[in-house]
């Protein structure tokens, strides 16, 4: 009954962090005026994070630069189980313009499982409140899986 | 005796204790969410986030850093939640304490500093420079709320005690007395002061904006708690809201106290008297905490203890110069 | 004191007031006129010219040739993954086959739903019959018309010029016309 209750919780309070792994900032604007009045992902328990550790919901913009590479992979083994990484925009999918560049070290899915894709550039705010939706039914889908 | 043990035990465990006190801070936490985003122009989580968001970090991983001291580090927030409870039990709710005997201000006034140290010694544990750096401001900001809180509390104990005869009176019972014999305290001309210096001192101890130096997301990685995730975390998210829970009932306790209602049978009373209790310590948290959460921005640490030692203070002292000269 | 607090006013006012939040989920939402969301792509009217190709800047757009025997089987793929949706392809496709909807929620679990693939066939062009080249004996009277047509003009225009430099606006009408 209270693995019940924790289940059902999980999908009522993702907490997101945000990563910034060289973008362009169009996609991270987009990010935090979903938090901003008009479109309030608050109402649905969205909150920022101030460190990976609190985290449950990861989005990652930009291309991995070769700056961010080592710093991005780090950051990421920090965040604890149950975990769902989100890949806003084109870039952490496959560079965009930026393809074929001397930094550019590769998509995301490289170093780490991708669970939802949020085309666009920049995705309109309601797009990404869509992605975090599926991100957070998502979560309580893993959470539903974990053993403990 | 078997009755006194289990009478007891109600009181630890469910009201005011454990889960009463529990319950209700998440409740507080929820509604000072709620309005913050309803004074932003925006609808805001429902009220009973909090406690989904307690729910849901029981569920995470808990993992450990490599440089943490593993027993210390588990066990801070334990320490913090315990020191909680017992002050919970001391308050009285109109005229109803569940362990009057030693219901002091002094007791209460040392018991609340135990959560704060928890803080510090959680944040010394972790073992990340970010925790450090939050400790420290941490200590500034208790240094900072700690000297107008204790000359509020000699104020109204000095209030007290001339009123009655004594001369001074620490006891919260004497004072709950006091009141149900005539009017809240609030009424008293000469402590309004310190009911405005207790009323900014509740959101530094509670460590809600422009207060929260200690716990400053953005700038320091949420200060002390940066290495806690899932069980421990979820403890300190609910420390603080217990914590919110308890200022504000002491506020209403020292100057909004008063005989409650009286409808005969004593449960009845108590059940009715917790519920306007909470009521007056939501419209408490509604203009103290929330009011200003929603229309600031963070206050640097050298501004946070000018502030208090200067303003605070000194409303606190106009309170007990009066209180002294008798009017 | 060293600060105050501003704003109280409008805080508590609004605290009475309607939020003004979109309640997105529920309430649909649409995109402005001429938004540039998901790709849509008229396979029938697309000839093959490659001009898209060219312009795309991050490279999102892809061929594949496949021979059949009634000609080439063309399939362009649009990755909406890489696609910048600057809509410079649309603006450069000269038959109008590529059209940018105001579906703005490109949100997938499985990339591979954000791919916009249209297949068609390009049939090669027919080539017409060439008629056969004329016989040399029709060349010959051909030859000097063609040569006596072109020297006709020839000294009317070098007579011209001659008797009226000073206008030859009116030598210019009047030279042909004496020839």
């Amino acid at each position: 009954m209270f693995k019940k209750l924790v289940n059902r919780s999980t999908a009522k309070s993702p907490w997101i962090y945000h990563i910034n792994a060289g973008s362009c900032n169009g996609c991270d604007i987009e990010l935090v005026a979903v938090l901003t009045p008009r479109y309030d992902a608050e109402r649905f328990g969205f909150k920022l994070a101030g460190t990976p550790r609190h985290a449950d919901i990861v989005v990652v913009t930009g291309p991995v630069t070769a700056q961010s590479k080592d710093r991005l992979i780090r950051t990421l083994e920090q965040v604890p189980e149950p975990r769902v990484i989100v890949s806003l925009g084109s870039c952490p999918k496959s560079g965009n313009v930026f393809k074929g560049g001397y930094s550019i070290e590769g998509p995301l899915e490289k170093y780490v499982h991708v669970d939802v894709t949020v085309a666009g550039c920049a995705p309109k705010p309601e797009a990404v409140i869509a992605g975090l939706a599926q991100a957070a039914q998502l979560l309580k889908q893993k959470r539903e899986a974990m053993k403990k | 005796m078997a009755e006194l043990i289990l009478s007891r035990l109600f009181y630890v465990l469910v009201f005011p204790g454990f889960l009463f006190c529990s319950a209700a801070g998440l409740l507080l936490a929820g509604i000072d969410r709620k309005m913050v985003a309803r004074m932003q122009k925006r609808i805001g989580p429902p009220i009973l986030q909090p406690f989904y968001d307690f729910m849901k970090l029981m569920g995470k991983e808990t993992i450990i850093p490599h440089n943490a001291a593993k027993k210390v580090y588990l066990a801070a927030p334990v320490v913090g939640f315990v020191s909680l409870v017992v002050t919970a039990l001391l308050i009285p709710i109109f005229g109803f304490t569940a362990f009057s005997g030693v219901a002091d201000i002094i007791v209460i006034l040392y018991l609340l500093t135990i959560p704060a140290v928890s803080i510090i010694i959680g944040g010394a544990a972790s073992g990340s420079p970010y925790a450090g750096v939050g400790i420290s401001r941490e200590m500034v900001a208790m240094v900072s709320y700690e000297l107008p809180f204790v000359i509020i509390l000699l104020a109204v104990a000095k209030k007290v005690g001339l009123e009655t005869g004594e001369g001074i009176t620490f006891s919260l019972a004497a004072i709950t007395q006091y009141q149900i014999a005539s009017g809240a305290l609030i009424t008293k001309w000469a402590l309004i002061p310190a009911a405005l210096a207790m009323l900014l001192v509740i959101p530094c101890e509670v460590g809600s904006q422009p207060f929260d130096v200690a716990e400053a997301e953005t700038e320091i990685c949420e200060g002390p708690l940066v290495e806690y995730s899932g069980a421990p975390l979820g403890l300190y998210k609910l420390n603080y809201a217990i914590k919110m829970f308890i200022m504000t009932a002491l506020f209403t306790t020292l100057f909004f106290g008063g005989p409650g209602v009286s409808v005969g049978n004593e449960a009845a009373n108590t059940a009715i008297n917790a519920v306007l209790f909470l009521l007056i310590c939501a419209a408490v948290t509604v203009v103290c905490i929330t009011l200003i959460h929603a229309v600031t921005a963070r206050l640097k640490v050298e501004k946070l203890f000018k502030f208090y030692w200067t303003v605070v203070t000194g409303l606190a002292l106009l309170s007990l110069i009066l209180v002294w000269l008798g009017l | 004191m060293s600060f105050s607090f501003p704003f109280v006013r409008e805080a508590v006012s609004q605290l009475f007031s309607k939020p003004s939040t979109e309640r997105f989920p529920f309430v649909p939402k649409e995109a402005p006129e001429r938004y540039r969301g998901r790709i849509i792509f008229h396979a029938d009217r697309c000839i093959n010219c490659g001009m898209c190709i060219r312009v795309c800047s991050p490279g999102a757009i892809t061929k594949t040739v496949e021979k059949t025997e009634e000609g080439d089987k063309v399939t362009m793929s649009f990755d909406l993954t890489s696609c910048t949706f600057c809509e410079t392809c649309a603006d450069f496709c000269s038959k109008d086959s590529i059209e940018m909807s105001r579906d703005y929620a490109m949100v997938a679990q499985d990339s591979s739903e954000l791919i916009v693939t249209g297949t068609f066939i390009k049939k090669p062009p027919v080539k017409k019959a060439v008629p056969p080249k004329p016989a040399p004996a029709e060349e010959a009277p051909a030859a000097p018309e063609a040569s006596a047509a072109p020297e006709a003009p020839a000294p009317e225009d070098s007579a011209a010029p001659a008797p009226a430099p000073e206008e030859p606006a009116g030598a210019g009408p009047e030279a042909p016309k004496e020839a």
